[in-house]
């Protein structure tokens, strides 16, 4: 198929006739039969011929814009330094040297740190930290969701609001009060704010809003059950979807975090792979001799690497997007 | 969908409510608390209290010799007085205005066509376009910065090739949008897959009803479609405001790639990050913290009214 004449014929509009097929739906739409499973069948929005090319064109263009970056540094981690600069950009180019960069991961090449610590760091943080923050989210989410104490609506709107105070308006004074208590260059300084997650307690409130019944928690209360019975026994199970994108975007968050980390960091033993690529981003600039950009572009391949494989085995649950979507009723 | 059948007023309100009922009620509900106290006490430790602690410093001056005294709003006099706060402040207002609406549009246009089911291969495509949230703003930096790189850039490449000699992504007039398309690149995924979530849960009789009036798609899409999932746009506008506003992670690593390029003050994050790290004025980069605060404050409600008025209006 080809693009120019999706193009005329998308553009080629103006004719009133419906398509047959559209006709014969409204016929059995308004007999009373169902003639669809679940979802609208797209003949039956009228569209000319041409346009779902059109648009799957539309598609593959933002597509290869999306995808274009990825390509790049794939191409390019297999490029020594001199290549990655003088070579054209989308193609590879002689000698291959994947295998060598990646063995550079393991090295402390510049005497600033080694690129798999910094990977062991970003997955303890990840973990602790979002572990945590789906933990605390899902007791206060449900907490919030199904009792009215007193003041637990001023208490979650104090949460919600707290979205409007800026990073760098809580990390500076926790940098401050770090020195104080001994926590600068320790692992809690990092994990123990990652927990806390206004997002995820206002997505799990509205999860156990739609997912959690009230008359089942009733129920269960009639039966003598204590509360934390019922919420582990019954209402947790029910609420693992919601916890499972709670779970993803906390980890996403930590993992991606460079603020927090680069200020409350000094020693390079401790940091997460985004102050570390930083770091030797700045000094590939800086330092002429040492060829550490197929260092960056290797590191950089690499930490996106988890995450994306993390997405595609979870996409089932996030995908339900059962818990987004309820934000809109 | 589902919630109807599940969500429990009716039930509430079925249930008879005696004196002693509603004292069961209210010991039931207090037990609430326990659930909310643990993530309370972290967010009291390091949201408030840090919050707290900013307002307080920002109220001292530290000097080398003196030590540290009270000098109430002189740090807030300075920061409202930096040519370079303001300037950088003024730069996200404009980054803001442009990102997020061309970033919304592009969002709900792929995210109508998933749920219309109009282009083939739409599962594929919705993968592909979620995967750049899974990219540190680090790395997407990172690769924009070699591909946009004045000299050897492959997008210069192509620019040179379809004709346009000389572009440079990164010259004064061009980092602003150059930083745009790298937000665009990160967040058009992850938006589009909340409006996609949102659409999918307009009931499928009133698309049906408007199908059956002869109605025209794109009428459906705007006026039938659009104000159901306006509740998921106005979230997405503030989270996107608030995040645009504190821009910091990309324009700090263009600086490490192309230090003349960028200024250091380039955005009120920037100007905080530098005042407080570069220079050590803790007292006078959390009395710009607050301010930054405050502006984010004001925008981002101010949105939200605005937008509540024009609903009311229309």
């Amino acid at each position: 198929m080809n693009a120019t004449t999706a193009v005329d014929r998308a553009a080629a509009r103006g004719s009133d006739e419906t398509p047959p097929r559209r006709s014969r739906w409204r016929r059995r739409k308004r007999a009373g039969e169902d003639p669809a499973g679940d979802i609208i069948p797209i003949e039956m929005y009228g569209l000319k011929r041409g346009t779902t090319t059109f648009i799957t064109l539309v598609c593959a263009l933002f597509a290869i814009f999306t995808l274009t970056p990825i390509a790049w540094i794939m191409i390019n981690s297999t490029k020594t330094q001199a290549n990655i600069f003088e070579t054209f950009g989308f193609w590879f180019a002689r000698p291959f040297v994947l295998f060598r960069n990646f063995s550079l991961l393991f090295q402390n090449v510049d005497g600033y740190g080694t690129y798999i610590q910094w990977m062991g760091n970003t997955a303890l943080y990840a973990l602790l930290g979002g572990g945590g923050a789906t933990a605390l989210a899902a007791f206060a989410g449900y907490g919030f969701a199904r009792f009215s104490f007193r003041g637990s609506r001023m208490l979650f709107y104090l949460v919600i609001a707290a979205l409007l105070v800026p990073i760098t308006a809580i990390t500076l004074p926790l940098y401050l009060t770090y020195a104080k208590v001994h926590l600068i260059n320790s692992i809690w300084g990092m994990v123990l704010p990652s927990m806390v997650s206004p997002v995820g307690v206002f997505l799990m409130r509205v999860y156990v809003e739609v997912s959690v019944p009230r008359e089942l928690i009733d129920a269960a209360r009639l039966d003598g059950a204590g509360e934390l019975r019922i919420f582990f026994r019954l209402a947790l199970p029910l609420m693992v979807p919601g916890l499972m994108t709670v779970l993803l975007l906390s980890i996403v968050g930590v993992w991606n975090n460079y603020f927090l980390p680069l200020i409350i960091f000094s020693q390079n033993q401790l940091y997460p792979l985004t102050v570390g690529l930083g770091l030797w981003a700045q000094r590939a600039q800086n330092s002429g001799n040492a060829e550490l950009f197929p260092l960056v572009v290797i590191g950089g391949l690499v930490t996106i690497i988890p995450l994306i494989a993390l997405f595609l085995v979870l996409q089932r649950y996030w995908r339900s997007g059962l818990l987004l979507g309820s934000i809109a009723n | 969908m589902s919630s109807t059948a599940i969500r429990a007023p009716a039930a509430r309100t079925a249930r008879p409510r005696g004196p002693r009922q509603s004292a069961w009620i209210h010991r039931r509900d207090r037990r609430g608390l326990w659930f909310v106290i643990p993530f309370l006490v972290a967010f009291l430790l390091f949201m408030i209290a840090p919050l707290g602690y900013a307002i307080y410093t920002s109220l001292y001056t530290t000097r080398i010799i003196g030590g540290t005294t009270f000098s109430g709003a002189a740090n807030y006099t300075q920061t409202l007085q930096s040519a370079d706060f303001w300037s950088g402040v003024v730069r996200v207002i404009i980054y803001a205005a442009i990102q997020i609406p061309v970033m919304l549009v592009i969002a709900f246009f792929f995210a109508t066509i998933f749920d219309l089911g109009v282009a083939k291969w739409g599962t594929l495509f919705r993968t592909i376009f979620f995967i750049p949230f899974a990219v540190p703003a680090v790395v997407g930096a990172v690769m924009w910065s070699f591909l946009l790189e004045p000299q050897f850039g492959p997008f210069v490449h192509f620019a040179n090739a379809v004709g346009v000699h000389n572009v440079d992504f990164f010259s004064s007039s061009l980092m602003l949008p150059s930083i745009i398309v790298i937000v665009i690149w990160e967040w058009t995924g992850y938006n589009m897959v909340i409006l996609y979530t949102a659409l999918k849960s307009v009931p499928r009789d009133v698309v049906e009803a408007a199908i059956l009036d002869d109605t025209p798609l794109w009428k459906i899409i705007l006026r039938v479609k659009l104000p159901m999932v306006r509740p998921a746009i106005v979230l997405l506008i503030f989270l996107n405001l608030i995040g645009a506003l504190q821009l910091f992670t990309e324009p700090l690593i263009l600086y490490y790639f192309q230090p003349q390029a960028i200024s250091v003050n380039y955005t009120p994050a920037l100007y905080i990050y530098w005042t407080a790290i570069g220079d050590a004025q803790y007292n006078l980069a959390a009395a710009a913290a607050v301010v930054l605060g405050l502006v984010i404050v004001v925008i981002s409600v101010g949105s939200l009214a605005f937008r509540r008025r024009r609903g009311e209006l229309g």
